[in-house]
């Protein structure tokens, strides 16, 4: 069996028609964990009392734990116990157990960029009036949002590979369709390469929008 | 005038469809899609011989049979929750699960079939002392070869997916799948693979269903449209057309 070359053309067609599926679930879960990682980022900046220990413990076990099980307590295990998170359809539980996972990673990222910001700056910014919460919108996170972007770019990439665990739950996306395809054809090389591809080329796709949005932000520093 | 007149009529078809569509009972039917030839896809379109089965059954009973497709680990999760009403994807009825779940009555016979590669000196479930044999993930196969005499001396892996794979390569010596679609497979696609003994352990696959009113109810139905199905040749007519070779005998 050697390789062939026209099923692996023609299979190409049929997954990138699930890369949109995958790409929603992605987008919509660094939305999620980007706003989640933020407020969690600034309760651990400001040692919010009792916010600071449950931020402590929820980053620690999403990052303590692989997000398979997060995935399958979230989607097979919590609905025995509270009968109505059936409710909950694959694709929202993918979303919620992605976003989580990535917002305890996402939250440590932002922390330590905030954390890189000189102190002169947030005592310059209250000097002239602004209240810290100004403060934080208008000097410190525009300036961490530099600092953390490739961080938070390289775990971006890490989601949209995560999504491939989704099938376990049911979602049918780019790699449930290659495992698919491939059970009938027996073409597992040539479907798992054209998938590989596939995420390889959308990820580049990513490290370019990254490279622009680094210059962008680092204009302000140019001499 | 002649606009709002169609905008009516337009108006009523809308309602008596979707009226229709809320008449019709609908089973959501769990399958892994990666079972060749019971449940895979094609050129995206899911197809194989439960889905047959599903597509008539739901013809005779007015069903809105709903295809769930998830790797096979997450389909008694999917069960479980509530998520699907019964899997079909060649499921044992074993003591365990029949302890658990309802099930329906067996709609194919089969066995466990050693597979091995062409020209291996594994000659049945016996030879397979100190060989590493592959089951798939979830499946029950690996209880079964842990009921072999010569249990202890055997390497039992589990794979997800591609054990077909793993045997072409040599990493495995050989795996344990039922007969019938072992046979179908290596047929197909002409694998370098053969049968090695008889299959050792007969088994009886159904649909599992919750254990509840619901699952009763569909049950009842089920068995009496399988029933039907078998009497008048529907059923040995769609596993002939897969395997060429009627499965569902007792």
């Amino acid at each position: 069996m050697g390789f062939d070359v026209s099923y692996f053309l023609e299979i190409i067609p049929i997954l990138l028609g699930y890369l949109g599926l995958t790409m929603k679930m992605a987008s919509l879960g660094l939305v999620i964990a980007l706003t989640l990682a933020t407020a969690m980022a600034i309760v651990r900046v400001f040692k919010v009392p009792v916010l600071d220990w449950i931020v402590q413990v929820v980053i620690s076990f999403f990052r303590g734990t692989p997000l398979l099980v997060q995935l399958f307590l979230l989607y097979y295990g919590l609905p025995q116990v509270f009968p109505v998170l059936v409710g909950i359809d694959a694709f929202t539980a993918a979303v919620i157990g992605l976003s989580l996972h990535f917002s305890a990673y996402m939250a440590e990222t932002i922390r330590a960029a905030i954390l890189g910001i000189d102190r002169s700056q947030m005592e310059a910014a209250l000097s002239i009036g602004q209240s810290p919460a100004m403060a934080m919108r208008r000097i410190i996170l525009p300036q961490a949002a530099r600092i953390a972007l490739p961080s938070l770019m390289n775990q971006f990439i890490d989601m949209i590979k995560s999504t491939s665990l989704a099938f376990t739950l049911g979602v049918v996306e780019l790699m449930a369709t290659a495992q698919m395809e491939a059970s009938s054809s027996f073409r597992f090389f040539e479907s798992f390469l054209a998938v590989a591809l596939i995420y390889w080329v959308v990820v580049v796709l990513f490290t370019q929008l990254q490279l622009y949005l680094e210059a962008k932000l680092s204009k302000a520093y140019q001499r | 005038m002649k606009k709002f007149f169609k905008q009516v009529v337009l108006a009523v078809a809308l309602v008596s469809a979707s009226a229709a569509s809320i008449a019709e009972e609908t089973v959501r039917v769990g399958m892994s899609g990666s079972y060749f030839p019971f449940t895979f896809k094609k050129q995206d379109v899911l197809q194989g011989f439960e889905v047959d089965l599903w597509k008539e059954i739901g013809k005779r009973n007015g069903y809105n049979v709903e295809f769930v497709t998830s790797n096979f680990s997450g389909l008694f999760g999917l069960l479980e929750s509530g998520r699907i009403d019964t899997i079909s994807n060649q499921i044992t009825m074993t003591e365990a699960r029949k302890a658990k779940y309802l099930f329906s009555a067996p709609y194919v016979i089969d066995g466990a079939q050693v597979v091995t590669r062409k020209g291996s000196d594994i000659k049945g479930p016996q030879d397979l002392s100190g060989k590493v044999v592959a089951v798939n993930l979830g499946s029950n196969y690996e209880s079964l070869l842990r009921g072999l005499p010569n249990s202890d001396q055997i390497k039992i892996k589990t794979y997800d997916t591609g054990i077909e794979q793993e045997l072409m390569l040599g990493r495995i010596d050989a795996f344990v799948m039922d007969r019938i679609s072992s046979a179908q497979l290596i047929k197909e696609h002409r694998l370098p693979f053969a049968h090695a003994g008889e299959i050792f352990e007969k088994i009886e696959n159904a649909w599992p269903l919750l254990n509840n009113a619901q699952g009763k109810a569909l049950k009842a139905e089920l068995d009496s449209t399988l029933e039907a199905m078998r009497k008048d040749g529907t059923l040995a007519a769609i596993s002939n057309k897969w395997f060429d070779t009627d499965i569902t005998a007792q």
